[in-house]
């Protein structure tokens, strides 16, 4: 098996003279098992590299979270033809605005917040890696609903590196689904601080916080927080928009 | 004056060369071709009105395109690399737009089997084409969570483009042979197990 898949290997290497590759390429014709062992050589490394690009992706996203590792620059603005804009503005703000009149319901804060916390914080997304990595372990025992062997290994982590933001975030959402709310709001309160990620969910964690503890103030509080995420632009501004059109 | 001789900046300089390098130091010119150019991420969210989520992987897949390419020389330097990388940042993004309007998801998929199957001759080609669309591609790329850390490691390695010579720097073997049976070996478990489903 391993001869053949030398022989497979060289031949993709480039490293069969002229008659060899020609026989490499009869034999795909002639011999069936060789033709699949081919092809599976083949399948293997598109497999392994799709499983790389994963990988890949995860890392740029630790990458991307890294504070102060990302030069912010602005978008020119350019201001030209704005009375096609002031149209478009105009169109959408009408249909805005019917949607609005029609569609806008009340809705209790903390029913939203659970609705939020059940359809989107259930389960985060886990890599498999190759070296062993605490965080994706801790994740692991998360979405097995062991959250307190989960809360543990992010806590031991946090200790090694206090800076570690996307363990942190993960620590506090571990709290809020524990409904042990002043620790996930001492976490978020404080992922708040980091204002130079590219992505930083934790004003919003802690509007939504606030909404599932519902004491009194909290919604007040809530409501100024979601306004801030809608304001400058936050990650979950989409969410924290729709809520803030509901009659609280 | 010789135009097609390429002119970087020196920080675009360094990238590349680190890129280039054959001594397992590829992971640092990842890391800051990435971080050099990220704000092509919030450009994809105020220009082309992308969520996040989406601007963040338009970038990643552009990256992994670009750092691909740079490693193995398609990577001219007819123009800067600010330029080259924007361009293929574009391209992706027409891309989405038209995955998005065609809901065509495996076209990546076909493309790089495609790349790898360039050097058959047409009559064999299409018969591994064939084998190839066989695959059960979920159990296969589960399969590979199964081989062992450093079996799976060598694959990935492997398949990201890496000579047996870099994988045995990054991996810290002896000998480039060494590399070679391991790897071939690793292929031999994975298909085993592949055929024990």
């Amino acid at each position: 098996m391993e001869n053949n898949f030398e022989y497979i290997d060289n031949y993709f290497g480039g490293n069969l003279s002229p008659d060899g590759k020609k026989q490499f390429e009869q034999r795909i014709v002639e011999d069936r098992d060789f033709a699949e062992e081919v092809a599976f050589y083949l399948s293997a490394k598109q497999a392994s590299k799709e499983e790389m690009i994963s990988e890949k992706k995860e890392w740029f996203r630790l990458l991307a979270n890294q504070p102060s590792s990302i030069p912010i620059r602005r978008p020119v603005i350019q201001v030209r033809r704005l009375w096609k804009y002031a149209a478009v503005a105009a169109v959408i703000a009408c249909i805005f605005f019917a949607w609005y009149l029609t569609s806008v319901r009340s809705a209790s804060p903390q029913q939203m917040a659970k609705e939020y916390i059940e359809k989107n914080l259930r389960t985060m997304p886990v890599t498999m890696g190759i070296r062993k990595d605490s965080t994706q372990d801790g994740l692991r025992l998360y979405n097995d609903n062991q959250l307190d062997s989960s809360l543990k290994l992010f806590e031991n982590i946090i200790q090694r590196d206090s800076s570690n933001f996307s363990v942190k975030n993960y620590a506090g959402i571990v709290y809020l689904r524990l409904e042990n709310y002043d620790k996930a709001l001492a976490y978020f309160q404080d992922l708040e601080k980091y204002t130079s990620l590219y992505s930083n969910p934790a004003t919003f964690y802690h509007a939504l916080t606030l909404m599932k503890r519902n004491q009194p103030g909290d919604k007040q509080q809530a409501r100024r927080l979601l306004e801030q995420v809608s304001k400058n632009d936050l990650e979950e501004k989409e969410t924290a928009q729709l809520w803030l059109k509901k009659k609280w | 004056m010789n135009f097609n001789k390429p002119f970087f900046q020196n920080d675009e300089r360094e990238i590349i060369d680190s890129l280039r390098q054959q001594d397992g130091k590829r992971k640092k010119g990842e890391e800051l071709l990435f971080t050099r150019y990220a704000y092509l991420i919030q450009e994809a969210i105020h220009k082309y009105s992308l969520t996040r989520e989406d601007a963040f992987n338009l970038y990643s897949d552009t990256m992994i395109s670009a750092i691909e390419k740079i490693a193995n020389g398609s990577f001219q330097g007819r123009s800067s690399l600010k330029t080259w990388i924007y361009k293929i940042f574009h391209n992706k993004y027409v891309d989405l737009l038209r995955k998005r309007t065609t809901n065509k998801n495996s076209i990546n998929r076909t493309a790089s089997i495609s790349n790898l199957l360039f050097q058959l001759p047409d009559s064999s080609k299409t018969i591994i084409q064939e084998l190839v669309d066989r695959t059960d591609w979920e159990v296969l790329r589960q399969k590979l969570s199964l081989i062992s850390d450093n079996c799976r490691q060598m694959l990935l390695l492997w398949a990201d483009g890496y000579s047996d010579k870099e994988i045995a720097a990054t991996l810290e073997y002896k000998t480039v042979d060494v590399v070679k049976t391991s790897r071939l070996r690793c292929l031999g478990k994975l298909k085993q197990l592949y055929k024990t489903t």
